[in-house]
């Protein structure tokens, strides 16, 4: 069964995702001219961002993966968020660039802010493709934004639900009765 | 973060946002303050608000509402006092598909099915979410 049949609208093309990226590396590009930043991004979502973010920036850059537990899937009650994969280089020093997928509540990207100004970065900066704030629980200086996104359930670009969609080549909308229920956006 | 006795909360929803907050190190205050919003002639308060929870590290107050669209209605009321009395206040309403959507991103549905069964009003499959 084909992967388009479970999205209710097609919120941004890939012409149109491919055209603000490049815009993105564009600018970090000038931003950072003269300087050797690392892309730091969060497993998995932000992946197909980041492969193309990092095509569009002439500048040498070097990249970092990390993976950080999430609430809804921790197995205790009373957990805290934990790092399941760590930076693999040291980043003091250097210029941090962390490159998310969706800004949503905030809440792991707060922490994630935190564990890594405590390495001593020279300095650190957001950009991701997607900020919906309409749940923002946590106050995140976003650097650069793509798209600011309205209060739907999105998928593809590497957005996921229940690890699948991640492959579309765009930013649709899921349909809700592929998670059996009322839109969460009312 | 939490005191060392955790609050009674009035409502699931309100436990488990609370545990949401806990888990990613965001402090938390359960129902802090009450702003009046209502006065009678004698200057007799006669209707206050007190936000389910104030996050300090954002100075922000968050109310959640997952019950009946009649006391969504009063909410709603209460909250455009609030704004017109007190403007420097910031305080976000979280309605009920707001609630169901953290709860969708965080894959706990399960949580999403007991509120169902409570509420009768919202069904689902047994799927999560990744990001």
């Amino acid at each position: 069964m084909s992967l388009h049949a479970d999205v209710e609208e097609i919120l941004l093309d890939s012409e149109t995702v491919a055209a603000r990226v490049a815009e993105l590396g564009a600018q970090l590009a000038s931003d950072y001219a003269g300087r050797d930043p690392v892309l730091v991004s969060v497993l998995k979502g932000a992946l197909v961002f980041l492969a193309d973010l990092m095509r569009t920036m002439d500048l040498p850059t070097s990249i970092d993966l990390m993976e950080v537990s999430s609430y809804g899937a921790a197995t205790e009650s009373s957990g805290q968020v934990r790092i399941l994969k760590d930076l693999s280089k040291p980043i003091e020093g250097r210029d941090v660039i962390v490159v998310e997928d969706i800004i949503d509540t905030g809440l792991t990207l707060n922490y994630l802010l935190g564990y890594l100004a405590d390495r001593q970065p020279a300095s650190i900066r957001i950009c991701c493709l997607l900020d919906k704030p309409a749940r923002r629980l946590a106050d995140i200086p976003i650097d650069y934004i793509g798209f600011t996104i309205p209060d739907r359930f999105v998928i593809g670009y590497g957005l996921d639900y229940d690890e699948r969609y991640r492959n579309l080549p765009y930013i649709g909308v899921l349909k809700p009765s592929v998670y059996g229920g009322a839109p969460p956006e009312g | 973060m939490t005191s060392d006795s955790p609050p009674r909360f009035a409502h699931d929803s309100e436990a488990e946002l609370a545990r949401i907050l806990d888990y990613y190190g965001v402090a938390w205050r359960y129902e802090p303050d009450v702003f009046p919003i209502s006065w009678n002639a004698d200057g007799a308060v006669i209707e206050s608000f007190a936000p389910d929870f104030y996050l300090p590290q954002v100075d922000l107050y968050i109310e959640l509402t997952t019950l009946k669209q009649s006391l969504v209605r009063k909410k709603n009321r209460k909250l455009r006092y609030m704004r017109q009395l007190y403007p420097e206040i910031r305080v976000k309403l979280f309605y009920a598909r707001d609630f169901k959507a953290l709860m969708l991103k965080y894959g706990r549905l399960d949580f999403l099915t007991d509120m169902a069964a409570a509420n009768g009003a919202y069904a689902h499959t047994g799927a999560g979410i990744n990001r």
